[in-house]
């Protein structure tokens, strides 16, 4: 690509991938005016398809108009963006703003060879994204390569990270190959798709189907119909049921493998790049040096099934709206194979496995500590629905249990430079970072901590929005030492 | 070299407990009319019984957070609030029963200012704010010369800024 160019326009398939757009959200408007009500030219339904036809008509016009009158351009250091039908708006970004770039391919992409790109920047505001909707694949390239060109032009002089020496991410002269660190496998997919459950997925599936299908037509006096069928057969519900759930299992394969299909985890010297999903192809890269913290999630089904979600937490936007938060490298890991992942990727911080307990006292501390939601829960139940008070006690074991859940599993470690902590009862979610990416502590101590001789510590990291992680009841002694331990952070001068 | 953290000792200033007085009376006095005035409309339309019951409950909380929060409260916080500034960190300590001790590096300070309300101003007195790109922080009580000294103060601390490759 040049470094200057003349002002381009969208794909033509723009068009097109807007107007599959509307229609698919126009579905069932078209379904009920022109199908079922194909020979009503009467009442309110008449006005509904001249209403429908008019949005219809000024949707396709602006589309239209928009492919017409947007455009886009770059030059050594910036793109500009003109959009905007009857109020003209330009948009210059420079490339050293850019920090991430996403692309995203869905069906109608694909069909063409296409797809889209979004280039994001670090501020939060609405603007903050720039988004290609449709483009050829090797422009999209193109574009990405000029942009890490012309950033990286622009920032050589000041890349290295404050603090951390990297050893292992030397000098960025010659752009190092992109070698890949894992691959899922169907292995990988089919216990993903068991530990997510989605095979239960068809159920909301079904559920919204039948409701949205209801607002059209009322086929409820039908399914009550189906209803008394059933209660009176009652033995063809075993047959049905497990047909059901085969469907349903097949479904949340596919469902997952769109998602979470032909997984790659890849990097080069300074990004690591993910790409999912099969047929729906999203990538996703984040800069090396600018992970500000690993946090390793562990919701209990998971640790039946040996297996973490490990999320990167840096300041740069992860998820584009909708999406799925890409932040988490595959979530669906083996604990092994994640912390060896790990090790390789980002080798400034290492899981500890020595992690120390707390204290053995602090169990009666956090068991004594007042059970809000279940006296808030009983006070409204007994106000309320005073038949349904069991509901505040089995509130009551279920805060007991997570307590104790949350003695046993919490672990802490304050080593070298890096603070590694482990909290949550039936979640566990472990937070390693490092001293130069703390942005502040807190030591604090209640009046209940200080009879146990325990303290709570807590820290902030960098993040979008900040991140803000405690460990509660550690050692008295363990207060001061974090407190000298941060002291001591490296402060680089420029 | 071994930066040694020594425990904050700068105190704020004794007048912030009769300001404190004041603010939380007006606080905790508009409240109270407001739910007095509520339960006189409720027996005057005669509204439901629960807004009854609710409201005494409310007002029987007001007046006991009251009775702390005057008298009680602004003491201890004015006795134990302590905080420290050296060009490598600003130390925040406050609290009695609930002992919070945050540690704030200089180079992660992103602005300094100081404020004055109208009570503050008659006392002579600021509140300077730090905030980082994660939180902010009142230190609330400061006699004027000292808080307008402390503020440039941490500006020109905070100016050495730490390379951590963000803009």
């Amino acid at each position: 690509m040049n470094n200057t160019q003349e002002a381009k326009r969208y794909h033509p398939a723009y068009l097109l991938v807007e107007l599959f757009e509307f229609l698919r959200n126009s579905f069932f408007f078209i379904l009920f005016l022109f199908i079922f009500n194909f020979d009503v030219t009467t009442g309110w339904i008449f006005w509904a398809k001249i209403a429908f036809l008019a949005a219809a008509a000024f949707t396709i016009g602006k589309i239209f108009l928009s492919w017409r009158l947007h455009t886009y351009e770059f030059d050594r250091k910036s793109i500009t963006l003109r959009e905007g039908i009857f109020v003209k708006k330009v948009r210059t970004i420079a490339f050293d703003r850019v920090q991430n770039k996403k692309t995203s391919t869905s069906f109608i992409h694909n069909w063409f060879k296409l797809t889209s790109l979004t280039l994001e920047t670090g501020t939060s505001n609405d603007e903050a994204s720039v988004r290609f909707p449709v483009l050829k694949r090797q422009e999209a390239d193109a574009i990405v390569e000029t942009i890490d060109k012309g950033a990286a032009a622009e920032t050589s002089s000041v890349e290295s990270e404050e603090g951390e020496t990297d050893a292992s991410l030397p000098v960025r002269s010659e752009k190092s190959q992109r070698l890949e660190y894992f691959r899922s496998t169907n292995k990988d997919t089919l216990r993903a798709a068991f530990t997510s459950l989605s095979f239960l997925a068809i159920f909301p599936i079904l559920l919204t189907l039948y409701f949205q299908i209801d607002d059209f037509f009322s086929i409820e006096d039908d399914a009550e119909n189906a209803v008394l069928y059933f209660a009176d057969h009652f033995w063809l519900l075993a047959p049905l049921f497990i047909v059901a759930i085969l469907i349903s299992s097949v479904i949340g394969y596919i469902i997952t493998t769109i998602r979470y299909g032909n997984y790659r985890i890849e990097a080069d010297r300074e990004r690591i790049y993910i790409t999912r999903g099969v047929g729906q192809v999203h990538t996703f890269s984040i800069q090396r040096n600018k992970v500000q913290a690993i946090q390793i999630e562990q919701p209990f089904m998971k640790r039946i099934w040996g297996i973490v979600e490990v999320k990167l937490i840096s300041a740069e936007a992860l998820s584009i709206g909708d999406e799925l938060a890409t932040n988490s490298l595959y979530p669906f890991m083996k604990t092994k194979e994640a912390y060896a992942l790990l090790g390789e990727l980002l080798p400034q911080y290492t899981v500890q496995d020595n992690l120390n307990r707390l204290p053995r006292n602090t169990i009666w501390l956090k068991l004594l500590r007042p059970y809000y939601v279940t006296v808030f829960a009983g006070v409204a139940l007994w106000f309320f629905r005073p038949s349904l008070l069991w509901v505040a006690g089995v509130l009551f074991a279920i805060s007991l249990v997570s307590r104790l859940f949350d003695y046993l599993f919490t672990r802490y470690a304050l080593e070298g430079d890096s603070i590694q902590i482990r909290t949550g009862g039936f979640t566990t979610t472990t937070f390693v970072t490092r001293r130069e990416r703390i942005q502040e502590i807190e030591v604090s101590q209640s009046k209940l901590q200080r009879a146990f001789g325990v303290r709570s510590l807590g820290f902030t990291n960098r993040a979008k929005p900040i991140h803000v992680s405690s460990i509660q009841d550690v050692p008295d002694g363990l207060g001061n030492d974090f407190k000298q331990w941060f002291v001591q952070r490296k402060v680089k001068l420029e | 070299m071994e930066y040694i953290l020594k425990e904050p000792e700068r105190q704020i200033s004794t007048k912030i407990i009769q300001i404190w007085r004041t603010t939380n009376t007006i606080g905790h006095g508009s409240f109270l009319l407001g739910f007095v005035a509520l339960l006189t409309a409720s027996h005057y339309w005669d509204w439901y019984n629960w807004v009854n019951i609710t409201l005494y409950v409310l007002i029987g909380i007001t007046v006991l957070s009251a009775i702390f929060s005057i008298l009680i409260e602004p003491v201890f916080i004015q006795r134990t609030w302590r905080y420290d500034v050296d060009e490598n960190f600003i130390q925040l300590k406050h609290g009695r029963w609930n002992v919070e001790h945050k540690i704030i590096p200089m180079a992660k300070i992103e602005y300094v200012t100081t404020d004055q309300g109208p009570f503050l101003r008659k006392a002579g007195l600021y509140s300077l704010n730090i905030g980082t790109t994660a939180s902010s922080h009142k230190i609330p009580a400061i006699p004027e010369k000292e808080a307008l000294k402390l503020r440039s103060l941490i500006a020109s601390y905070a100016n050495v800024k730490e390379d951590d490759s963000f803009e």
